[in-house]
């Protein structure tokens, strides 16, 4: 009995030891683990989600060090998610980012610049303007271009063709567009003539602000005119002209004309290059079919230039962060291996890599075809930086509230414009 | 007697004097009170007269009356003020009006019929805002929109209508969509409250031979001026604060036609940042939800004589 009671107890300290042992093992294991916190909405669209899964996978798999924590978060709820957490002391290690989002967390100062990590090489293969706008007033890079996805002037061929226009020759200018919505609109009621995004949000600014450029009308930032201006009256004008006529649909955002144009029920789309994916998700169309209907080119212009914006997204690391190497192996991952660019860039995301040479002959082919080569070979080139920062937001809500006001009422636009003028940052 | 009834009070008056001001009973409510609403009251309101914003991380300055100087002057903080207005109380008029009617009408229905129909009635309160939204923005869509088929296939009108997209329509537009999901609050306390009428005044006035109009004017409405006062009150305090529905159907937009106090914060504070004068704002909303929560005390005490 008492040798039995002797045995158990050895027995006892003997799993107990063991126990501990493997718990310390495990602990010391998890401690060389480490984990990167990634924000980011590609993992909160269903389009992408499957996409930027797979790419942190493979991640994962030729880092076994290193933890990708996706934390997924909504495209128009990530700038103020990340600002609040990076004012209480908790911001990610990475984040996704685009547009005047990046400037703004830029300019909180909490982002890590990160000159001192890339290297000449990969300095050497990025795109020439890839970083322009990415850089604070010392000229320190506070984000890496992870992709580009410029917007471009969709047109459909077949709706085109049936109002008696030439599918091959796309409007040019102002006057040539106005011609063909009026065709358009007689010919096919049912057609929505022009979509773009006429709703009061930073984004919607950044995609109207190619088409105020083409009148000659500079709002705000270096070099503005103001809201007074004549160029801003006269594409004030042109959008209310165009509104009465039925021409445009407003209010919806550029998202919820996709599927309509996917359905063949949108003559003339102001997009980004992702359209392509997204028309092609949503239909099932092959890429034969897509070029059949569709082609894409630069803005029509009016008294100015032809400009686009850049729509691409961004990568961001915090200065918080407690692993930067690990968390610039993984943006550099994500910005420039064959397998990103495959699996998520040019497939889910549609958009261009922002290097030069991925190093690979198939995705070399795959970014060889129409739409991408118009993009790098016709768009990119006029890609105009926008004024982007706190006052571009600020911005945002007086202009593109009178550019609603231009559009869906009747108050003059002399009045629009002043009260525009009155409401912008001073 | 008399001599024991003074003596009982004249011992009382000393004991009623001698009790604390403060019970120390009540003391962690008040602290739980002071954490959960004195602590962010007294910060915005320390934060409303301070140039501070998020995306600035340098200390925040001190500016004094600068932010409810600029409010003054900002026309957009008054259409904000004058929308909320007009959104809050026709919203809430109609629809308690409507509730009221729809109440009226359905009160003598019994049996199975009339659980059926208040059912019916009874299902826009259930459904959540942020779905009434939705559900009315596609309803209302220019091309495609329910709305504008129905109109144009009855013949009624010769082009879709832009509901949400025209200043002058936009706002009356979200209120219906407010005010068909407000309506079954006040039809279900309408209902309760007739249900509550004591069957012997209704008697008297039969006897009295009171007609259908004089039975609802003289009999019924007196009777349900308090619920229904009240009631309105508590909806005016919750559509002062409502978000969701606008945020979700216009935006605030077009221009600033539907844009309320809370729009108006929200994007000061979560576009721009300008966690000062949104702070601003936000304490001239907060003087006039609790001016109208003192007219809903007022209206409870009433209720209770």
């Amino acid at each position: 009995m008492i040798r039995n009671r002797k045995s158990v107890l050895k027995l006892l300290a003997a799993v107990s030891v063991a126990g501990i042992a493997a718990g310390m093992a495990v602990t010391a294991s998890a401690q060389e683990k480490i984990t990167i916190t990634f924000a980011n909405w590609a993992a909160a669209e269903g389009t992408t989600k499957p996409g930027i899964e797979k790419v942190i996978a493979d991640f994962e798999a030729a880092n076994p060090d290193i933890d990708i924590v996706s934390e997924a978060i909504s495209f128009s709820e990530i700038a103020r998610q990340l600002v609040l957490r990076a004012r209480s002391g908790n911001p990610p290690d990475v984040a996704q980012i685009a547009g005047n989002d990046t400037v703004l967390l830029g300019s909180t100062g909490a982002l890590e610049p990160l000159d001192s990590y890339v290297s000449d090489e990969l300095a050497a293969n990025l795109k020439s303007g890839a970083d322009a706008g990415l850089r604070d007033k010392d000229g320190s890079l506070f984000a890496f271009p992870w992709n580009q996805s410029p917007a471009g002037f969709w047109y459909n061929k077949k709706i085109m063709e049936q109002a008696g226009l030439d599918p091959e020759n796309p409007p040019r200018t102002i006057d040539e567009l106005n011609e063909a919505l009026a065709a358009i609109k007689s010919s096919q009621p049912d057609v929505i003539p022009l979509a773009i995004d006429t709703t009061n949000r930073p984004f919607a600014l950044s995609s109207n602000w190619p088409w105020m450029q083409s009148f000659g009308a500079v709002p705000v930032g270096e070099g503005a005119t103001g809201a007074e201006s004549e160029e801003m009256k006269a594409y004030l004008n042109w959008m209310r002209e165009i509104a009465q006529a039925g021409y445009i649909d407003p209010g919806r955002r550029i998202g919820e004309f996709r599927p309509l144009a996917a359905q063949g029920n949108v003559a003339f789309i102001w997009d980004q290059v992702l359209l392509k994916g997204v028309m092609q998700a949503a239909s099932g169309m092959s890429d034969e079919e897509f070029y059949e209907t569709w082609g894409v080119t630069t803005l029509p212009v009016g008294g100015g230039k032809a400009t686009t914006f850049e729509g691409g997204h961004q990568l961001i690391m915090f200065s918080a962060s407690k692993n930067k190497e690990a968390a610039w192996k993984f943006i550099e991952y994500l910005a420039t291996s064959p397998d990103t660019i495959a699996n998520y860039t040019t497939s889910v995301n549609s958009s261009l890599p922002s290097i030069k040479s991925t190093g690979n002959a198939e995705l070399d082919e795959v970014l060889s075809a129409p739409v991408f080569k118009a993009f790098s070979e016709e768009i990119i080139p006029t890609l105009a930086p926008q004024p982007y920062g706190p006052e571009f937001a600020a911005a945002a809500t007086a202009v593109m509230a009178g550019v609603q006001e231009a559009v869906t009422g009747t108050k003059p636009i002399d009045e629009i414009a002043a009260s525009i003028q009155q409401q912008l940052p001073q | 007697m008399t001599a024991d009834v003074i003596t009982t009070n004249a011992r009382a008056r000393p004991r009623a004097r001698r009790e604390p001001w403060l019970d120390w009973m009540v003391l962690p409510t008040l602290i739980v009170m002071a954490v959960v609403v004195g602590y962010p009251v007294v910060y915005t309101i320390l934060l409303s007269v301070q140039d501070y914003n998020l995306l600035d991380f340098t200390p925040a300055n001190y500016v004094g009356a600068q932010n409810y100087a600029k409010l003054a002057a900002d026309s957009v903080f008054w259409q904000s003020l004058l929308n909320t207005a007009i959104y809050t109380f026709g919203s809430v008029g109609i629809a308690a009006l409507l509730g009221l009617v729809l109440a009226l009408l359905t009160e003598n229905l019994g049996g199975a019929r009339f659980r059926a129909v208040r059912t019916l009635l009874l299902m826009p309160w259930a459904v959540p805002f942020v779905v009434v939204a939705f559900l009315f923005r596609y309803m209302y869509l220019q091309n495609g929109g329910i709305i504008n088929a129905v109109l144009l296939w009855a013949g009624i009108i010769n082009d879709p209508v832009p509901w949400l997209n025209s200043a002058m329509l936009a706002l009356p537009a979200v209120m219906v969509a407010n005010i068909w999901a407000m309506a079954p609050f006040f039809f279900l306390l309408v209902s309760a409250a007739l249900s509550a009428i004591p069957n012997e005044v209704i008697e008297s006035a039969r006897v009295d031979r009171a007609g259908t109009w004089g039975m609802i004017w003289h009999i019924k409405l007196p009777f349900l001026r308090n619920p229904l006062l009240i009631s309105s009150l508590l909806m005016v305090i919750s559509n002062f604060n409502d978000f969701a529905k606008i945020w979700a159907m216009t935006q605030g937009g077009p221009g600033y036609s539907t844009s309320t106090l809370v729009i108006y914060v929200y994007r000061l504070a979560f576009e721009s940042f300008e966690f000062g004068y949104a702070s601003a704002v936000g304490v001239i909303w907060l003087v006039m939800l609790m001016a109208l929560a003192w007219l809903y005390m007022r209206a409870l005490r009433m209720e209770k004589r």
